[in-house]
């Protein structure tokens, strides 16, 4: 019984009628110790029915097929798994008209495994619980009603947008956060930057949190975006 | 002026009056000549005619003839004589005889008095030798023939003038029509030659040759437009197509990035990647380009205040400017409100602020600002970086143009396409202009 839980908590659905590209995906999650399996999107629909995955990774676009309909369709039956929509239209209306779908994040092509990995994670450890008041790392606390943060005992200043993005790292700690994630979820900008002015307000925020002496609370992952350090 | 003549519908007028004028005076001077002919036969056969029933009469019934004639009867003849066979004159109206054959036929001379005149006047005359050797002249003045040459010329002169200023007048008329519809058909071309592809030459329901020809020029217009988006799908199609392999190569190079040991190897596969990096940057930013141009027209359209992006985006981009010690302004007085896509506008001004603090060294300056100048629209950022070569200015817009100096800076070169398609798309211009030194692009709304 555990064991079939445990399993289910880490099988991935994917859609994707590309086959290279579907197996570099399912290489690339296994590696990180997820299960994937591939699906047609029908047999897809019939394993999120009957709660046996985690999660769904959908090609918008499956053999000429919009697999939104289909989404659309599960969500309205009441199946509440994470899907995850990838896609090669890029423009904003299809991310929106994709989340109205009842797509949880959307992605589009090209992106880097990391990217995705990161988006999986994120979803499937997402903190839906609202009612959080407060949350915690170490000795470093944000007071979500007070609007306050507190590193053991003395206050931090932030500014809103500093508070906004610390309190997107602590909602993910311990998770590979990206630049685009940072943008489209802190700030809500739907493009990229070809500037590293993301990397400039984590700076900025780490100077303000960080203790003296001690390592940073966010780390830089190579190649990927930022951690922050949950253990810490 | 000098253009107005040049054009051909002033030539065709000119043309039409010089050909009327030629018409109006060959009617005129045909007239005049048959009527001229007709006069002169009907002289001659009266002379003739008189002069042979004459020649068998006495002396004194000839110069009572000759009296009666010339005084009862002044519309048939107007000379009269009898002169004597050493031609002297001896009685009648003419002193001396002209020099003609006598042989009873009408010959023309040129010049001969008038009786009780001085004047010389063109005249007919016939002459004739009688049985008794005596010489009879008759003759017949032209002078109602020339009288009525006048009037002809008169009536051609007269009524030559106000036809001509109307043919001129029409000419003109239809010269500057013609001239107006080509300046029209002009302007709409230097439009489309400008980038507005969807315009189309003005045709009117005439029918004429300009309408033709317009209708022709705008069947090949939108055969063109079909070829330029096919020739764009294609090479959309091409990015689209480089979408996949890329994350697959993307995604083997760094499984190989974490599987190897080999330093060297892994060193190698991170340049690899980095390349493989921008070249997703590039494929992504020509497919949103692409999005932007020929997607559909975004159907988020409404109400947005440009002052609450602007702010917005200042405060995202100022800790960036802080850290090149670059001094960041802003001015916005109230809001400034358009119809448009939030999202892109946003990504539109984002593309000009990243552009202008990523160009400007250390301790320069850059400064946004956001107001309703002549009830438009203004979007403006300022910077004293590099700014452009004049060589360049008109290039910087086009896809994948990095100007020489800005080639050190990582970018794919398509943020200010992508910019200036969103403008495009929201009915805005956007536009370069020298801030010495630096740059200034301002986006301008087209409509108040």
């Amino acid at each position: 019984m555990t064991r079939t839980i445990s399993t289910r908590a880490r099988t991935i659905l994917l859609v994707e009628d590309e086959s290279e590209l579907a197996n570099e995906i399912k290489i690339e999650l296994e590696r990180l110790g997820y299960l994937v399996r591939t699906a047609s999107i029908a047999e897809a629909a019939d394993v999120a029915r009957v709660g046996d995955a985690a999660m769904l990774i959908m090609d918008r676009m499956v053999f000429g097929e919009d697999s939104l309909k289909t989404l659309e369709v599960l969500r309205r039956e009441g199946v509440k798994v994470p899907v995850l929509v990838i896609s090669a239209l890029s423009s904003i209306d299809e991310k929106v008209r994709g989340l109205k779908a009842g797509g949880d994040d959307y992605l589009a092509k090209p992106f880097a495994m990391t990217e995705l990995a990161a988006r999986i994670e994120a979803l499937l450890r997402r903190l839906d619980d609202v009612r959080t008041t407060k949350l915690r790392v170490g000795d470093l606390e944000m007071d979500l009603i007070e609007q306050t943060v507190h590193r053991g005992d003395s206050k931090i200043d932030l500014l809103p947008r500093e508070f906004k993005l610390l309190e997107y790292f602590l909602r993910h700690p311990g998770q590979v956060i990206t630049r685009a994630m940072l943008l489209q979820d802190v700030w809500q900008y739907h493009f990229s930057l070809e500037t590293n002015v993301v990397d400039v307000h984590i700076s900025n925020l780490r100077k303000k949190i960080d203790a003296r002496g001690f390592p940073s609370l966010i780390t830089n992952i190579r190649g990927a975006g930022f951690m922050l350090n949950a253990d810490a | 002026m000098l253009e107005f003549f040049r054009s051909s519908a002033v030539r065709v007028a000119l043309a039409f009056v010089f050909v009327t004028v030629v018409a109006t005076t060959a009617v005129f001077g045909l007239v005049y000549l048959q009527i001229r002919a007709a006069n002169e036969t009907r002289n001659r056969v009266i002379l003739e005619d008189e002069a042979a029933k004459s020649v068998n009469l006495s002396v004194d019934e000839l110069r009572y003839a000759f009296d009666l004639r010339l005084t009862h009867d002044l519309r048939r003849l107007d000379y009269a004589a009898l002169f004597s066979a050493d031609r002297k004159v001896m009685f009648g109206n003419i002193d001396e005889l002209p020099a003609i054959p006598l042989d009873g036929k009408s010959h023309f001379v040129a010049a001969s008095p008038l009786p009780g005149d001085k004047r010389l006047e063109p005249a007919v005359f016939v002459a004739r030798t009688r049985p008794d050797g005596t010489i009879m002249l008759l003759g017949r003045s032209l002078l109602e023939t020339l009288a009525f040459r006048r009037i002809a010329q008169n009536a051609l002169t007269t009524g030559l003038a106000p036809m001509l200023l109307l043919a001129l007048a029409i000419g003109a008329f239809f010269a500057r029509r013609a001239s107006r519809r080509l300046t029209a058909i002009h302007d709409t071309i230097a439009q489309i030659m400008k980038g507005d592809t969807h315009l189309r030459l003005p045709v009117r329901s005439r029918h004429d040759a300009i309408d033709k020809i317009s209708r022709d020029v705008n069947l090949m217009l939108d055969e063109i437009t079909r070829l330029l988006v096919q020739i764009k799908g294609v090479s959309d199609n091409i990015a689209h197509d480089l979408r996949s392999p890329l994350a697959v190569v993307h995604a083997q190079l760094e499984r190989g990035l974490e599987s190897s040991d080999d330093e060297e190897l892994r060193s190698v596969t991170r340049q690899a990647l980095a390349h493989i990096d921008r070249a997703m940057l590039t494929v992504a930013a020509l497919l949103r380009l692409a999005d932007v141009e020929y997607g559909p027209k975004s159907s988020k359209f409404r109400p947005i205040d440009l002052s609450a992006i602007c702010t917005d985006l200042f405060e995202f981009y100022e800790p960036l400017a802080t850290s090149k010690s670059i001094a960041m302004t802003l001015e916005t007085k109230s809001p400034v409100q358009i119809v448009g896509d939030g999202d892109l506008m946003r990504e539109a001004v984002s593309n000009l602020i990243g552009n202008a603090i990523k160009f400007t060294p250390e301790n320069g300056k850059v400064s946004v600002s956001v107001a309703q100048e002549d009830g438009r629209p203004v979007v403006r950022v300022r910077d004293n970086g590099i700014g452009v070569e004049p060589g360049e200015r008109d290039k910087i817009f086009q896809r994948f143009y990095r100007t020489a100096s800005g080639h050190r800076v990582p970018g794919s070169g398509l943020g200010l396409s992508i910019a200036a398609a969103i403008a495009n798309l929201h009915d805005f211009d956007l536009r370069f202009d020298d801030n010495a030194p630096g740059a200034v692009f301002e986006m301008v709304g087209r409509r108040k």
